[in-house]
C-alpha cells in the first residue's frame, strides 16, 4: 500500500514521509495503530533501512509517530495541530510543486488557478456529505 | 571531519609497469552507510577493491579500515571485514557444507542458524561440489558464509554478476536485513543500477583509473536532471541555457533534449523567462542515466 519510486529525484526517505502522511489522511493508518517496524519496511520496499529510520525521524518529530519501548512504532492517538507557521510552509511547498507542475505542462496562471478552486470545492462537498 | 570513517582511502594510486589501474584516489566511508563504487570494466574497480582489502600493496597513497593501515595489519583487520570477490574460489571438490563447516572454526563469532537459513533461501544444492556451483551461487555461498561471521565491514565486488532477477532481489533483500540487523558498513562495486539505488548511501563514479566523482546519492539525484523543450519558433542554436550546465544536448527538429548536472528551480525558472522557451519539462534520472551520463560516452573528456 506504500509505494516508493527509487528512480525518482525526491529522495526516497521525503517519499516515504509523504506517503505515510498520505495513509495517515486516508485513513488507511489509523490514530494509535502501529506502523510497520523500520526493518520489515526497508525489506518490503527493498530500501536502506536508514532510509526508512530517517523517515520515521521526521514523522516523530511532527508528532504523528511515536515510539513504544520494546513494542514497536505506532500513530499518535491525538495528532497534534499543526502549528501555523508548519501549515504555511507545507501549504507553500505543495504549491510551489503544483505551480510548477502546471506552468511546466504550459498552463496559464488562470488556468492553473481554476483548476486548484475546482478540487478545493470537489473536496469541500465531499467532506461535507460525509459528516 | 570524517575521522570516524570506517574505510579511508588517501591518494591511492595502482600502476602495473606503465599502466595506471588507479590514479590519486581519495574517498572516505562513514559508518553503517552504503558506499557504491561504480565505472564500466576497466576503470579500475577490482584493483581498488584489492588495495581496500589488503589482497594488493598501493603503488602509492594509503588504505585505512577503522584507523588503521590495511597493508601493515592485514591479518588482524580481516576478521573485522567480510569480503566476496569478484571470482570467488574454493577448493572446486568439497560441497557446500563441507565448506561451512571448515569455515565455522576461522571466525570468532559464528551463525550457523544464520548460514543454513540464508543457504536455504538461495536456494543452493549442498550437496555437489563446489567446482560443479555456477559463479553466482558461489557467490551466494560466500555471502552467506561471510554474513555469518558478522562482519562490521562488507566488501562486496560485483555481487550480482551471474545472478538471475529472482536471485537479485533475494540478494539485496539479504543486504538491507544485514543492514537493518547490524548496520553493517559496505562498499559494493556493481553494475546493477537499479539494484543498488535504492540502498546506496554514496556513490562513487571511476573512469580511467580516477575517481571522477564522489557524492551523496541524494544530492547527485537532485542536481542531475532532464530537460526537453521545444524551441520553435526560435531556432534551437540561438537558445542560452543560461547558468544551466549540461553534460550533453541533443537536437532535432524544434525539440531539445538537455542533460543537466546543477539544476536547481531557480535556475530553471531564470531560463524559462529568460529564454522564452515554452513548455519546459523536467523529468529526473536515474543512477543508470546518470551514470551513463558522467562515465559513458565522451571520450577525451579527460586529459
Amino acid at each position: 500500500m506504500l509505494e516508493i519510486n527509487p528512480g525518482d529525484a525526491v529522495p526516497i526517505w521525503r517519499q516515504i514521509e509523504d506517503e505515510i502522511r498520505r495513509l495517515l489522511a486516508a485513513g488507511a493508518l489509523v490514530a494509535g495503530g502501529p506502523v510497520p517496524s523500520v526493518r520489515d519496511l526497508a525489506r518490503d520496499l527493498r530500501v536502506n533501512p536508514a532510509t526508512v529510520s530517517k523517515a520515521y525521524q521526521h514523522l516523530m518529530v511532527a508528532g504523528l509517530l511515536e515510539v513504544r519501548r520494546g513494542d514497536g512504532t505506532y500513530v499518535v492517538e491525538v495528532p497534534p495541530p499543526m502549528k501555523r507557521s508548519e501549515r504555511r510552509d507545507a501549504l507553500a511547498a505543495a504549491a510551489v510543486r503544483y505551480a510548477s507542475l502546471a506552468f511546466t505542462m504550459g498552463a496559464s496562471r488562470e488556468e492553473a488557478l481554476k483548476e486548484l478552486e475546482a478540487a478545493c470545492e470537489r473536496l469541500d462537498g465531499h467532506t461535507r456529505r460525509k459528516s | 571531519m570524517n575521522s570516524n570513517a570506517v574505510v579511508k582511502l588517501n591518494n591511492v594510486s595502482v600502476r602495473y609497469g606503465k599502466a595506471t589501474a588507479v590514479d590519486d584516489v581519495s574517498l572516505s566511508v562513514s559508518p553503517g552507510s552504503v558506499y557504491a563504487l561504480l565505472g564500466r570494466n576497466g576503470a579500475g574497480k577490482t584493483s581498488l577493491v584489492r588495495c581496500l582489502v589488503g589482497q594488493q600493496k598501493p603503488t602509492h597513497g594509503v588504505v585505512t579500515i577503522f584507523g588503521r593501515s590495511v597493508w601493515n595489519d592485514r591479518a588482524s583487520l580481516m576478521s573485522r571485514v567480510g569480503i566476496v570477490p569478484e571470482d570467488p574460489d574454493a577448493p572446486p571438490e568439497m560441497t557446500t557444507t563441507e565448506i561451512v563447516r571448515f569455515c565455522a572454526r576461522l571466525y570468532p563469532k559464528w551463525d550457523a542458524a544464520g548460514v543454513a537459513e540464508r543457504l536455504r533461501r538461495f536456494d543452493i544444492p549442498q550437496t555437489i561440489p563446489y567446482g560443479r556451483l555456477s559463479k553466482g551461487q558461489r557467490r551466494q555461498v560466500l555471502l552467506s558464509i561471510v554474513l555469518a561471521g558478522s562482519p562490521e565491514l562488507l566488501v562486496l565486488d560485483d555481487p550480482t554478476l551471474g545472478l538471475d532477477v529472482v536471485a537479485r532481489k533475494e540478494l539485496f533483500e539479504e543486504l538491507v536485513t544485514e543492514l537493518a540487523e547490524r548496520g553493517t558498513t559496505v562498499v559494493v562495486t556493481t553494475h546493477d543500477m537499479p539494484g543498488i539505488e535504492a540502498i546506496a548511501d554514496r556513490v562513487g563514479i571511476m573512469k580511467g583509473g580516477r575517481l571522477v566523482l564522489d557524492e551523496d546519492l541524494e544530492t547527485l539525484k537532485w542536481r542531475f536532471r532532464r530537460l526537453r523543450y521545444a524551441t520553435a519558433p526560435v531556432p534551437a542554436e540561438s537558445v542560452e541555457l543560461n547558468q544551466l550546465e549540461t553534460t550533453s544536448v541533443r537536437r532535432w527538429g524544434n525539440g531539445t533534449e538537455a542533460v543537466v548536472s546543477n539544476y536547481d528551480d531557480v535556475l530553471l525558472e531564470r531560463f524559462r523567462s529568460v529564454s522564452g522557451v515554452r513548455n519546459v519539462e523536467v523529468s529526473p534520472m536515474s543512477l543508470e542515466e546518470i551514470f551513463i551520463a558522467v562515465a559513458g560516452e565522451q571520450k577525451g573528456a579527460d586529459s
